[in-house]
C-alpha cells in the first residue's frame, strides 16, 4: 500500500432531495446536501475550512452554465454558508468526483485544512440532453458531430454492440443486470426509481435510444446534490459516524483516442487504473465485499468488472446473469441502484453507497461485515477514478 | 454564404492546424490519414505528437478507402437539428484496412440499418456539405 492509504476518511454524508425539472435553483439543492453532510459528521458549518467541487455541467450540447442554476461553484457555496473568512483550502476540478475527493483527502491528511466539504450538484438541463444544433463543429467534435455522433448514449452504445458481438452476450443478459439493479433500488428510499419496479419485459420492450441501448441502459437524470465531509484519520475517530477510511485511490489519464470510437480503450484504461488502485491499497478483487461500479450507462458494468479483474475478459455478462452480483451473491454490486436507479449524480451515488456499506449504515440493503468497498466513476478512460474504502484505517 | 451552405443543417467541421490536411484531401475526394514516419503507424484523429512513439514528424498519406464495420449504433432518438429528420440512421465506427484499430466515425449509407453488421466490408464515399467541406462516408463495398 502507499503512504496515502488510510490517512483520510469520509466522516459525513448528505443528500438533497432528488427531483426532476424542479423549479428550485440548483444552489438550494447544494446547500441542502452540504448542511446535511456537515450535520451527519456532527460538525457545525463554521468547522468547515476546506471546499472542493466539480463545477462542470453534467450534459453535452446546448445547455446552460448559469451559477446557482446549472452549476454551484466554490464561491457560491462560500456565500451560501457564510464561510468568507474560514476557507483555508479549496479546489474546483473539472472532471469526475474521485479527483476532487482525492484532493480533499490529501488536504485534510496534510493539514492544509481540517474538515473539507466536497459536493457534486447536477441538474436536468433545460430542453433535452445532447442537442448539438450548432452550425460548426470544432476540435474533436469535427469528426463526430457532423455524423450525428453527438450523444453520450450513442458513444457508449457502440461498445455494447461490440461486446455482444465479441463475447456472445445478449440484451437478455443486460436485462438481468438492470432488473437486479432496480430491485436493489427498491431498498433505497432516496433513489429516484424507488417505488417503480422494472421487469425483464419492461427492459426488452423499452424505446431504443441508440440501438443496442434502450432507455434503461441510460441513467436517470435528476436535479440534486450529494456532499461529503472529509477529515484526517486521527480526527475521524472522534466524530459522530464511523469513518470510511480512504485506503485505495487511483485516477486514470488514459486517452480516449478519438472520443469513444474504439471501445477497447475503456478496458485498457480501466485495467491501467485498476493496477494503480489495487497497489495503492495493498488489496485485490477478492478483498472487496461490496462493489459500486459506475453505471452512467449499462455497458460500464462490464468494463469495470473485467478491467479491475473481478472476472476475466468477456465474462461479466454471464457472471451477472448467474446471480453472483445480487445482494446475497459473492460480490453484491451497486446495492443502492447507483446511477441507473438512484439518479444521475455523476459518481456520487457510487461514492456514497460505498461509504454507507463500509460503515454499516446501508439500512435494509446492508451487506453484513463489509470491511472493504470500492467505488469507480467514469468509462475507464480519461478522468475516470476509483476509491477503496475500509472499515479500519490500514488495509 | 453560398446557396449550398445555406441548405446545410448539420454541424460543419472547422479545420484547424492539425486537421486541415484531412479536410483538404476530403474536399478533393481523397481519404488521407495522418501517418508517423518513425513508427509507420497511422493516427486518427490527427495529433500533435505520435501517441504510439512520441515522434513529432507527422504527415498525411492517402489510404485505400477500404474498411469494415468495427462496431455501430442505430440512432433513433437524437433531437439535434439535421439528424432527427433522418432517423433511424447508422453511425459506424469504421476500421480502415490499413491498420488494426485505425478507426473513424462515419455514417454507413446506401444500406438499411438492419443490414449493417460488424465486419461488413465498406468503401469510402464523400458527402458534400459546403463548397469547402466534404464528409467521408462509407457504403457497402459490393454496392
Amino acid at each position: 500500500m502507499d503512504e496515502f492509504s488510510g490517512r483520510s476518511a469520509i466522516v459525513g454524508l448528505g443528500y438533497s432531495k432528488l427531483e426532476r425539472r424542479s423549479p428550485r435553483p440548483l444552489a438550494h439543492f447544494a446547500r441542502e446536501a452540504a448542511e446535511a453532510a456537515v450535520a451527519d459528521a456532527g460538525l457545525k458549518v463554521e468547522d468547515i475550512d476546506g471546499l472542493g467541487t466539480i463545477p462542470n455541467i453534467a450534459a453535452y450540447g446546448n445547455t446552460g452554465d448559469l451559477e446557482g442554476i446549472d452549476i454551484v461553484t466554490v464561491p457560491n457555496m462560500v456565500q451560501m454558508l457564510g464561510l468568507e473568512h474560514d476557507i483555508r483550502w479549496h479546489v474546483q476540478t473539472p472532471g469526475l468526483c474521485p479527483d476532487t475527493i482525492m484532493a480533499a483527502g490529501a488536504a485534510v491528511a496534510s493539514g492544509a485544512c481540517t474538515y473539507a466539504l466536497v459536493w457534486r450538484a447536477v441538474n436536468v438541463p433545460k430542453g433535452r440532453y445532447s442537442d448539438f444544433s450548432r452550425e460548426k463543429a470544432y476540435g474533436g467534435n469535427q469528426f463526430r458531430a457532423p455524423y450525428g455522433f453527438n450523444m453520450p448514449a450513442a458513444w457508449q452504445s457502440v461498445a455494447l454492440r461490440k461486446y455482444m458481438h465479441d463475447h456472445g452476450s445478449t440484451r437478455e443478459d443486460m436485462a438481468a443486470f438492470v432488473v437486479q439493479n432496480r430491485e436493489n433500488t427498491q431498498l433505497n428510499p432516496k433513489a429516484y426509481w424507488h417505488g417503480t419496479p422494472l421487469t425483464v419485459e419492461d427492459y426488452l420492450e423499452a424505446p431504443m435510444v441508440a440501438d443496442p441501448f434502450c432507455l434503461y441502459d441510460c441513467d436517470i437524470p435528476v436535479d440534486g446534490c450529494v456532499a461529503v465531509v472529509l477529515a484526517s484519520a486521527e480526527r475521524a475517530r472522534d466524530l459522530r459516524q464511523p469513518p470510511a477510511y480512504i485506503t485505495g485511490h487511483a485516477q486514470t489519464t488514459w486517452p480516449t483516442r478519438g472520443g469513444f470510437t474504439d471501445s477497447e480503450n475503456m478496458w485498457e484504461g480501466g485495467a491501467a487504473m485498476g493496477e494503480k488502485l489495487w497497489a495503492s491499497a495493498g488489496l485485490g478483487p477478492d478483498d472487496i465485499d461490496v462493489a459500486m461500479l459506475y453505471d452512467g450507462f449499462s455497458i460500464f458494468l462490464y468494463v469495470w468488472l473485467e478491467a479491475l479483474g473481478f472476472v476475466g475478459r468477456g465474462e461479466a455478462a454471464s457472471y451477472i446473469a448467474s446471480g453472483a452480483t445480487a445482494l446475497d451473491g459473492e460480490l453484491p454490486l451497486n446495492t443502492s441502484g447507483c446511477s441507473l436507479g438512484e439518479g444521475r449524480l455523476h459518481g456520487m451515488a457510487q461514492i456514497s453507497e460505498a461509504v454507507l456499506q463500509v460503515t454499516g449504515r446501508a439500512g435494509a440493503r446492508q451487506i453484513e461485515g463489509a470491511a472493504h468497498t470500492i467505488a469507480t466513476v467514469g468509462a475507464g478512460t480519461l478522468a475516470s477514478g476509483g476509491l477503496i474504502f475500509s472499515r479500519e484505517a490500514r488495509a | 454564404m453560398s446557396a449550398n451552405e445555406a441548405a446545410v443543417t448539420k454541424p460543419i467541421p472547422v479545420p484547424d492546424e492539425l486537421t486541415a490536411p484531412f479536410w483538404e484531401a476530403a474536399n478533393r475526394g481523397v481519404l488521407a490519414i495522418q501517418h508517423c514516419a518513425a513508427c509507420e503507424r497511422y493516427i486518427h484523429p490527427p495529433e500533435a505528437v505520435c501517441p504510439y512513439c512520441q515522434a513529432q514528424e507527422l504527415s498525411f498519406r492517402q489510404v485505400s478507402g477500404r474498411a469494415r464495420v468495427y462496431t455501430h449504433t442505430v440512432v433513433r432518438d437524437n433531437i439535434t437539428r439535421g439528424f432527427a429528420e433522418g432517423e433511424p440512421y447508422v453511425i459506424g465506427i469504421i476500421e480502415l484496412v490499413e491498420q488494426e484499430r485505425l478507426v473513424l466515425v462515419a455514417n454507413v449509407v446506401g444500406v438499411t440499418p438492419e443490414e449493417v453488421e460488424i465486419g461488413m466490408p465498406l468503401r469510402v464515399t464523400f458527402e458534400r456539405l459546403t463548397d469547402d467541406i466534404a464528409l467521408p462516408q462509407f457504403e457497402p463495398e459490393e454496392a
